[in-house]
């Protein structure tokens, strides 16, 4: 029962009325620094020359730089290799959390422990774990007889490119698996049952039922990881500062370079790059979420 | 009622022409927490003295995060801070930026003499296009550590002059120590991928009469003395075996110092800060430690990378004339003899380390002195953080043995050639 004519109008003005103050907010805090990030990219904006209008002049010198092309190239290395290993264990993850077993309660805050510890934080306890001289790692495959002297597993782009996975698997799979565990229970217990007597083995019931079922919380989760390790930062700059030889540079800890080198121009460029990248990948995840046409 | 609000009003307008009349400098300093504490009881003995109230603005130990903490402020033109304290590595582009407020007028009014400073620190690092725009507070340089003890077990009366002894001394005790002490190695110094490296190669190559070489405009890099010596670093690490494979992964400053501080090395290279903490009680090597100026090349003579803070005053404080007082203040001797005797710093004033208090108290001094002499700092370039960018990682991909040295020298010119290029003045 709509109200009609001027009645509804009133109600559409109170309407944006309650949503104003997000609008606010949005337009403060995210579409202006955006925009102000997207005229300074168009500068020659450092602290100590005098400011000049280049347009595209930053971009053309970003598509030439080959310190630009390489650390793109270990980003998305980065983003393609974490992130299906995290979706990988995270599913697991959530199918264990969601049985019912001894001690569940106690087991799903255990597995959120890796996530509440903050990146910088858990990214040195690696770095420590990682450690030629006194590392953790090095101790235990010693003890065990797997290796005969410690062997410097930051030294080689290799090396550093795994240790760096692992420590951001470990970190995130946890929070993969918690939204996943959300997903799994609102799926309807009948469904299984109805399986069931449809005499589906487990395999089934885990690609017709479950999988569909998990599919809007799966494409939250890429969502969330893919974009956040497109970001990856903290870790990085704690475990191996860029090194070895700049293998391990990430974008943001490219652009953040420029930041602290007094380069508001070039730095400003390279992050209106990171968020265009950002914004296409959402814009995909969502559609594949089918999030619009459910709201419609 | 109406006499309440006579009454508030006066108290605004009294608080309002208080306000006017003191001025209160802000002053931007970080360190340690230990450090800080001195720093608040230096500046209540200027406010007792002087009368200008002085507000302390804590800020972080880390050198990028400070750096931060003053660009903000500094590129909106704020009044605040009005004083702070800068690394060396970035006076320039400070000085570029134009933020600095020019202190020859004062100096000469007030009749200092910069003679009374290291002379190399004023005029290489202290100075932009011909102004004075800041004042050494505590000089830093690369230092030799070595273990007295060994040496003398092994029959060595001095600590080695050049490189090649350092590597001569390394093989043969390293070898026998080993037999008791598998960790053990002959000499460890910072190599990872950050600005530690660059002070670090610039020590080597300076050492071989090499370096980063103006000319013309232009910078050079690729020169034969500094292939040698980057070579001989790589060396260091892949041929000889005597620095540890983690040289290029994890050492800084502090993993060097643990390392010899637990007995695990025979020679360190570090900042003179890790003398105390090689003395203090819990050290592994209290007492066994000697320190000496780095060793050299055959036909070089040794070289300490210049490190160390630098006060300066901002161009838009609203209140240079005091700020000015309290930058007198912090060079003045008695400040810098307190430095001194309270965190153990080394000042920037020549005559602190012939004071004979301070030399009783730390008796090494007589050879800082020395060694601070032949200090060289770092490109004086308002871009010089990008210029480290390039040689941080070209540095440490010739250590990991990605790049041979004469490669990733001759690519890293080229990279460097294009930053000058981007950043050069029209």
């Amino acid at each position: 029962m709509l109200p009609k004519g001027t009645e509804k109008s009133k109600e559409l003005i109170e309407a944006y009325s309650f949503i104003s103050p997000l609008l606010l907010f949005i337009l403060l805090f995210i579409f202006v620094p955006v925009v102000g990030t997207i005229v300074t990219s168009w500068f020659k904006a450092t602290t100590f020359l005098s400011e000049k209008f280049i347009f595209f002049e930053n971009y053309r010198l970003l598509f030439k730089d080959v310190n630009f092309w390489q650390s793109a190239q270990f980003t998305f290395l980065f983003i393609l290799v974490s992130v299906p290993i995290e979706l990988f264990l995270g599913i697991l993850f959530a199918l264990v959390l969601n049985c019912t077993i001894p001690l569940r309660g106690l087991l799903r805050v255990c597995v959120l422990i890796p996530w509440a510890i903050p990146a910088a934080i858990s990214a040195r306890i690696w770095e420590l774990i990682y450690n030629y001289n006194y590392g953790l790692l090095n101790f235990l495959f010693m003890k065990l007889g797997i290796i005969p002297k410690p062997i410097n597993w930051l030294g080689t782009s290799l090396g550093a490119f795994f240790s760096l996975i692992i420590a951001d698997v470990w970190k995130t799979t946890s929070f993969v698996a918690i939204i996943l565990l959300a997903g799994l229970q609102v799926i309807p217990e009948e469904l299984y049952a109805q399986a069931q007597v449809d005499r589906a083995d487990f395999l089934q019931r885990f690609y017709r039922v479950t999988l569909p079922l998990l599919k809007p919380a799966i494409i939250v989760v890429l969502l969330f990881r893919t974009i956040d390790a497109l970001r990856v930062f903290d870790l990085i700059y704690v475990i191996t500062s860029g090194g070895p030889g700049g293998t391990t540079t990430s974008l943001s800890l490219y652009a953040y370079k420029y930041f602290v080198g007094g380069d508001f121009g070039y730095g400003s460029a390279l992050s209106v790059i990171l968020f265009l990248i950002a914004f296409f990948m959402s814009i995909v995840y969502v559609k594949l979420a089918g999030f619009s046409k459910e709201i419609a | 009622m109406r006499f309440f609000l006579f009454v508030l009003l006066g108290i605004f307008f009294l608080a309002s022409c208080a306000k006017k009349e003191i001025k209160v400098l802000t002053f931007a300093v970080g360190g340690a927490p230990n450090e800080i504490d001195v720093w608040e009881k230096f500046v209540d003995e200027f406010e007792h003295n002087s009368g200008i109230k002085v507000n302390i603005l804590r800020q972080p130990t880390d050198t990028d995060q400070r750096r931060q903490g003053l660009v903000i402020p500094l590129k909106a033109r704020k009044s605040d801070p009005d004083i702070f304290l800068m690394d060396v590595a970035w006076i320039a582009q400070f000085a570029a930026s134009g933020w600095l407020k020019p202190l020859d007028d004062y100096v000469k009014e007030d009749g200092i003499d910069a003679r009374i400073f290291f002379s190399n620190v004023v005029n290489l690092a202290d100075k932009y296009k011909g102004n004075l725009i800041a004042l050494p507070v505590y000089v830093d340089g690369g230092l030799l550590y070595y273990r007295k003890d060994l040496l003398k077990k092994y029959g060595y009366t001095k600590s080695p002059s050049t490189w090649q002894e350092l590597v001569d001394y390394c093989l043969r005790v390293q070898g026998d120590v080993r037999k008791y002490n598998p960790d053990f190695y002959g000499f460890v110094w910072q190599g990872a991928q950050y600005e530690g490296l660059v002070c670090n190669f610039l020590e080597f190559t300076g050492s071989n009469n090499g370096g980063i070489i103006f000319e013309d405009g232009k910078i050079l890099l690729n020169l034969s003395e500094n292939v040698e010596a980057a070579r001989f670093m790589c060396d260091l690490i892949h041929k000889y075996k005597i620095s540890p494979a983690n040289t290029f992964t994890e050492m800084r400053e502090e993993e060097v110092r643990i390392f010899f501080q637990q007995g695990n090395a025979l020679f360190e290279r570090n900042w003179p800060y890790a003398w105390a903490l090689h003395q203090s009680d819990d050290s592994g090597v209290k007492d066994k430690v000697g320190i000496a100026p780095l060793p050299h090349f055959r036909s070089g003579k040794s070289i300490a990378t210049l490190g160390g803070w630098h006060i300066g005053i901002s161009r838009y404080s609203d209140a240079k004339k005091e700020s000015w007082e309290f930058v007198k203040f912090v060079i003045s001797y008695e400040t810098q003899k307190n430095l001194t005797l309270k965190l153990g710093w080394n000042p920037a004033r020549k005559e602190i380390y012939q004071d004979k208090e301070v030399i009783k108290k730390i008796p090494h001094f007589v050879d800082l002195r020395t060694i601070f002499e032949n200090t060289y700092p770092r490109p004086n370039l308002p871009y010089y953080t990008q210029i480290s960018e390039v040689l941080q990682r070209s540095l440490n991909a010739i250590l990991a043995g990605k790049l041979s040295a004469g490669v990733a020298l001759k690519k890293a010119e080229e990279e460097i050639q294009n930053v000058t290029q981007r950043y050069r003045e029209e």
